[in-house]
């Protein structure tokens, strides 16, 4: 069934209705996002040995792959097999301001994260994979979870 | 001193019996929106401030206004 259409006897879901319902399942989804791939981060954690491998191991494969699938999501608010009208209003000016926001909150922690990394004296040396993750890690998940703060506090949940 | 904007978007909206979701259909915005312009979370661009005064049928002076806080 496609967005538009209706059970019978349901009451019509204007375009209004439905891109609001679509904009909040997505802030919730972010935020259940955010939190499952840090929990997965903090549980099954990379192992990086120093040595510079010839191929990134499996579970850092599947990060890369996450961070790439949470970035497009973040880069394009996502719904992309949404129709157009509903993207447009799901996508306004408020939703791309929130991403904006979030995604400078994401760029201010990568900054704090990666001087960090280089100033204080943490006892040991990183190598550049290691890094990396590091990085991008904590930014990506706190991207995520400001927009999806800013867009529940914009629909008053 | 620093100044900040505010509207009367709610009341004007009220008084012609609309909700925020007729307003953001008529505008073609979210009633996320709209309901953000209302308790002045979000400053909106000129283009919508127009656009929200012309649904209204009111000129954007009346309906936005800039206050000493």
């Amino acid at each position: 069934m496609s967005p538009l259409e209706q059970e019978p006897g349901a009451r019509p879901v204007s375009l209004i209705d439905l891109a609001d319902q679509y904009s909040r399942k997505r802030a919730l989804l972010a935020a259940i996002v955010a939190l499952v791939f840090l929990a997965v981060q903090l549980v099954g954690r990379p192992v990086f040995t120093g040595q510079r491998a010839a191929s990134p191991g499996v579970s850092l494969q599947y990060w890369a792959i996450n961070v790439v699938a949470l970035l497009l999501v973040l880069a394009t608010g996502g719904g992309l097999f949404n129709g157009a009208r509903v993207r447009a209003l799901v996508n306004d000016d408020v939703a791309l301001q929130h991403r904006r926001s979030a995604l400078g909150a994401g760029f201010w922690l990568a900054m704090s994260v990666a001087m960090a990394l280089y100033i204080l004296p943490l006892g040991r040396t990183f190598t550049a994979r290691e890094a990396v993750y590091l990085i991008v890690t904590p930014s990506v998940f706190f991207a995520l979870l400001t927009f999806s703060f800013l867009e529940l506090r914009a629909h008053g949940v | 001193m620093s100044e900040r904007l505010i509207n009367h978007l709610k009341r004007e909206r009220a008084n012609r019996g609309l909700t925020q979701a007729d307003l953001a259909s008529m505008v073609g915005v979210s009633r996320k929106t709209i309901n953000t312009v209302e308790n002045e979370i979000f400053i909106p661009s000129a283009i919508l401030a127009l656009r929200l005064a012309a649904a209204l049928k009111m000129t954007v002076e009346s309906l936005f206004e800039i206050v000493d806080s």
